[in-house]
Formats: C-alpha cells, structure tokens, sequence
C-alpha cells in the first residue's frame, strides 16, 4: 500500500514507522524544515520538504498513485483542505484526517473524507476506560449528526441484571446493538438476558447517554 | 436579511458600510478587537469576538441557523473554506460567499459549488477576458 502523511507531529512519526516496519511504502510530507531534518535522520528518504496544501508539493510525492494520504497537520480546516484537494484533484481512492474539534467531525463526512479520527474523542474514550466505576465508553460518531455508538459494561448491582432487554425502557432512538457475553458476543433480541459484566454497545442521540448510562447501570 | 460574516480586516471594513441598509442586520465574527469596534459603529451590526478553538459555537452565537448570506472573508483560506462548508452543509444557508486567495483553491471550490471570490480569481478571469477581447 502506498500511504502519503501530510504533517509530521508526534502521532504522524509513530505511524510512518509502524507503517514501514509493516511493509508499506510511506511518504511523509513536512513543511517545517528542523522536523524534516529529523525525519530524515531517523526514518531516510521518506520525508518530503513542503507545503502539502500545494499542488506541486503534492504532484512530486506522487499522490495521484497513493492508496491512502493521511492529513495530520495538526489544524483541522488545513486537514479538511488537503482531503479534498487529493480526492478531487488527485483522485485518491482513500482520504484520512485527524481532527481535534469534535463539532467538525459532520463536515468532514459530508464533504466525503473517508476516514475520520476525532483525537479528543479518543482521548476521552481510554479515559473513561481507564476510570473505575464510570463504564461508559464513546466508541465513534456515527455519519448521522448528533447520533453515537457507546459501550456500557453492566455492573452486579444494577437494577437491569437478569431482566430481558424488552423489559427495559430504553430513551427513543437508543438501540442495543450488540451484547458482548463473557461467551463471545451476540445479536441481542427482546428475549436476551442481561448478566452481571455484560458489554452493552448501543446506539443512542449524544444528549441522551447520561440517561442511557442511568437507565441501564441504576440500582 | 440576516448577513453573517466571518473574519474583522480590511475586507470587512470596507464590505460592512456598502451592505448596510434598512432591513439588513450584519453580524461579524472575528478576532481582532480594533476591527470589530470599528465596524459596530455602523447601524444594524453586531459583533462577536471569537477564539479558534470553539469556531462551532461562534457560528451559533453569530445566528448561523437563521442566517440567509454567510461571508467567510477572513484571511486564511482554509479557515474560510472549513465554516464555509458548514454554513453550506450543515446549517444549509442560502447564499454562502467564501473569499479564497489561492488561486489552486478558487478553482478547486469554485468547482466543489462554493461562489469563490478573491482578488487574484478576478485577475485571471479580467485577464482571460483581456486577451479574448
């Protein structure tokens, strides 16, 4: 797989060495010349000096034959301009951006960016995994505004332990999507059971978590 | 008419006074004090001072959902171009004018459906216009 990184910040240093070590060709593009410099130190020949909001910039790290150009310039209006620049005027099958502003995420699958890694909503979500006794996890945004996929591990105590799921009265527009067992993980119907450590993945309107959240770990 | 403009300069300054008029309310969105004073003191507009990281909320702030002309005349084309897009897509404003001073990027929005203006964009096309007579 060809890969070209525009930005070269931490996250985008890891990942290009992740992605060589894994056998893809990799080229990363960076505008500041001390970070190029480094690059070129630490990774060889990969690294491009230059601007990858510029044509010309882009045309000589051979993004028109890319399978993937991955935006990390850290801004995200600069992202968002680089996705749309190799999508159109390169025809890149796969575009890729980081964004910090969760409020952008919509715009940028409206205007068609393929793939869109929100770092603040990451951040939160091994945050609240990492934080006993609040077992709600964002997993992702969905395409839908406003709407998102979470998970909720279901403590002993909880009122909705050995209840079926057509017993619980659920916000509207919250679905359970997926029950995850210490047995392996099901499609869940009316009829399935809720047990004590179960992994609830719902989708549910992002005002409505906190009561989610309530609903299905209140004693 | 309800105009929303993001970005205070010169641009602003000069735009604010020519759209002015009965029935018209303008807010300005922008970053630079001195700017915004200036152009408030002209009837019907109002400011808000904005930083980057909530841009989304400025948008809110500035009436963006009622709003039927959204300007993004700030400097930086980028910026432009993202509140552009949303005030397009996601808040689906009438008229939405983006000011763009690259020109790679006019052409490149201007085919994407954004009404691009720039000084360089009208200097190709006055130039194209020139040569062909």
């Amino acid at each position: 797989m060809y890969v070209v990184i525009v930005g070269c910040s931490e996250s985008g240093y890891h990942l290009s060495k992740a992605l060589i070590a894994g056998g893809h060709e990799v080229v990363v593009i960076e505008k500041d010349t001390k970070r190029f410099q480094l690059l070129t130190e630490e990774l060889g020949s990969v690294a491009l000096l230059g601007d990858g909001t510029d044509e010309v910039t882009l045309k000589r790290a051979g993004v028109s034959r890319a399978d993937v150009v991955v935006s990390l310039t850290g801004i995200d209006a600069t992202n968002l301009v680089i996705s749309q620049m190799t999508k159109h005027i390169f025809k890149v099958p796969r575009t890729m951006a980081l964004i910090k502003d969760p409020k952008n995420e919509p715009i940028f699958h409206e205007v068609g960016v393929d793939l869109v890694v929100n770092s603040t909503h990451l951040a939160l979500a091994s945050l609240e995994e990492g934080v006993p006794g609040r077992p709600l996890v964002h997993l992702m945004n969905l395409r839908v505004p406003g709407m998102e996929l979470v998970s909720v591990s279901i403590p002993a105590d909880s009122n909705i332990v050995g209840k079926r799921l057509s017993e619980i009265e659920l916000p509207p527009n919250s679905f359970i999507s997926l029950m995850i067992k210490k047995s392996g993980a099901t499609l869940p119907t009316g009829r399935s059971v809720v047990e004590a450590e179960d992994e609830l993945v719902a989708v549910t309107p992002a005002g409505d978590e906190q009561i989610l959240y309530d609903i299905l770990t209140g004693v | 008419m309800r105009v929303l403009i993001y970005g205070c300069n010169r641009l602003t300054t000069s735009l604010v006074p020519d759209l002015t008029g009965e029935g018209i309310e303008i807010t300005v969105l922008g970053a630079e004090r001195d700017c915004l004073e200036s152009v408030a003191t002209h009837p019907g507009v109002r400011v808000v001072l904005t930083a980057e990281p909530m841009m989304q909320d400025y948008l809110q702030e500035g009436g963006i959902n009622h709003s039927d002309v959204f300007l993004a005349m700030s400097s930086d084309d980028h910026q432009n171009i993202l509140v552009a897009q949303i005030a397009k897509h996601i808040y689906n404003v009438p008229k939405v004018v983006c000011h763009l001073g690259n020109p790679q990027l006019q052409v490149l929005y201007a085919a994407l459906g954004l009404d691009v203006v720039g000084y360089s964009f009208g200097i190709l096309q006055d130039v194209r216009q020139a040569i062909e007579g």
